[in-house]
């Protein structure tokens, strides 16, 4: 990541602190019009029915709306703004396609935020300082050859299983998997570097 | 100290939310008991992150419309629940479910992760059953039925018949330690065994061994799991 792209990740930092602390309307609303271009672009890139401009709209306002209660629970030592957002659009998704295919009956059970939830994030950070090793994976994810980004990007902003990258690419599953463990290995050694 | 830990390719689709529902449970169970796992997951979730950075931005519709939408966030914001509009304390997290009096008491479930304690309380009416001399099943209602979710408790000391498995099977150890030809496994620890790999787990002599285990679920579902489904439903677990 450019040492600007870095800055710009702190001031959407800055921001969001402010709309946990002050409840900041000006500020969440720049907020809203930097990441719900962004939330609508990922979710694009999935295809069928959930890349329908509604389906777009209607998880931009989700995410959007959790952004706003969750904010004062951001802490900016354990995540870049833009990781904190990207996995309440992630539980937002996974709740989305659930409802979708729930049958009405069904008892109420575990809620996404049961099993994806943040207590991990609670533990210290014995690694590296956060915005170090943020900016050394946008870095990493730069230099991977063509075909493990692929990889990576259909698990992410497609949301596929490594079997379903599997079926779709016409690859075996452990060459799926090994792309993955290789990008994986590569993004690692660029962040202990 | 936990020795076995999911694969890279498992946390990545955990990270990703492509992993299944019931998979999910026991990969976040394992998360919740180990601080490497939880430390390789914060660059799992940092991948998501710069994906969603760098992503390239949906052209906006009019800017009239994009103000609309706006507006209407912040009216659903206001009309909420007044608490909604006061900050949340960061330290206000769900209250953890108390459990069931009954499995309070029993040492086995006195410190399961939070997401099995969650589990404890939906499924308060634990319903044993004895699959053999020493091992007692019960299973878990979860929300989905494409896998079989259910706690294992094996006796102390006790040998389980050798096995093999319909489907993957995924164990993870909450109480106590088991071993088999290939290792012992201890509190935390998460065990994937693919279908023809046999193998046959002994408690340790001086405790009781818990454990949470999700395998496929049969493709005919016959008893408690069948009745659950209605076979005029399209059904999806996810």
């Amino acid at each position: 990541m450019q040492a600007s792209d870095q800055a710009r990740n702190d001031e959407w930092s800055r921001l969001l602190i402010r709309v946990g602390r002050h409840r900041d309307r000006a500020a969440f609303e720049q907020l809203y019009f930097h990441f719900s271009p962004l939330i609508k672009g990922f979710q694009f890139s999935r295809g069928g029915q959930s890349s329908a401009p509604e389906a777009a709209d209607e998880l931009v306002q989700e995410v959007l709306f959790k952004v706003w209660r969750k904010a004062p629970s951001f802490n900016p030592d354990k995540a870049a703004a833009s990781t904190w957002i990207y996995t309440i659009m992630r539980n937002c998704r996974i709740d989305a396609l659930r409802r979708h295919g729930r049958q009405p009956d069904t008892d109420e059970s575990l809620n996404v935020e049961d099993i994806w939830d943040d207590s991990q994030d609670d533990q210290p950070l014995i690694y590296l300082q956060q915005s170090r090793s943020e900016s050394a994976v946008a870095d990493g994810l730069q230099s991977l050859p063509p075909e493990q980004s692929h990889v990576i990007e259909k698990a992410y902003m497609e949301g596929k299983s490594h079997s379903e990258i599997s079926e779709e690419l016409g690859l075996p599953l452990g060459t799926v998997k090994s792309r993955v463990r290789l990008a994986l290995k590569k993004l690692q050694s660029t962040i202990v570097r | 100290m936990i020795h076995h830990h999911p694969d890279n390719n498992m946390l990545l689709e955990y990270a990703s939310g492509s992993l299944n529902w019931a998979h999910s449970i026991v990969v976040a169970a394992h998360l919740q008991l180990c601080p490497k796992c939880a430390a390789d997951l914060k660059l799992l979730n940092g991948i998501g992150g710069n994906l969603l950075a760098t992503s390239a931005p949906a052209l906006a519709s009019a800017p009239e419309q994009e103000k609309q939408s706006f507006e209407q966030l912040m009216q659903r914001i206001d009309s909420g629940n007044q608490s909604f509009d006061a900050p949340e304390a960061p330290e206000q997290k769900a209250p953890r479910t108390a459990l069931p009096r009954k499995l309070a008491k029993d040492p086995v479930f006195a410190s399961v992760p939070p997401v099995v304690e969650k589990l404890l309380g939906q499924n308060s009416a634990l319903r044993w059953r004895r699959l053999s001399k020493g091992l007692k099943e019960a299973r878990l209602k979860t929300g989905q039925c494409q896998h079989e979710v259910a706690f294992h408790r094996i006796a102390p000391g006790n040998k389980v018949a050798e096995h093999d498995h319909r489907g993957t099977e995924i164990t993870m150890v909450l109480y106590g330690s088991f071993s088999d030809a290939d290792g012992i496994y201890s509190r935390g620890d998460f065990l994937v065994r693919e279908p023809g790999e046999t193998h046959r787990p002994t408690a340790t002599q001086n405790h009781e061994c818990l454990c949470l285990s999700v395998v496929e679920a049969p493709v005919a579902l016959t008893g408690i799991m069948g009745k659950l489904v209605n076979p005029f439903l399209s059904f999806r677990p996810q």
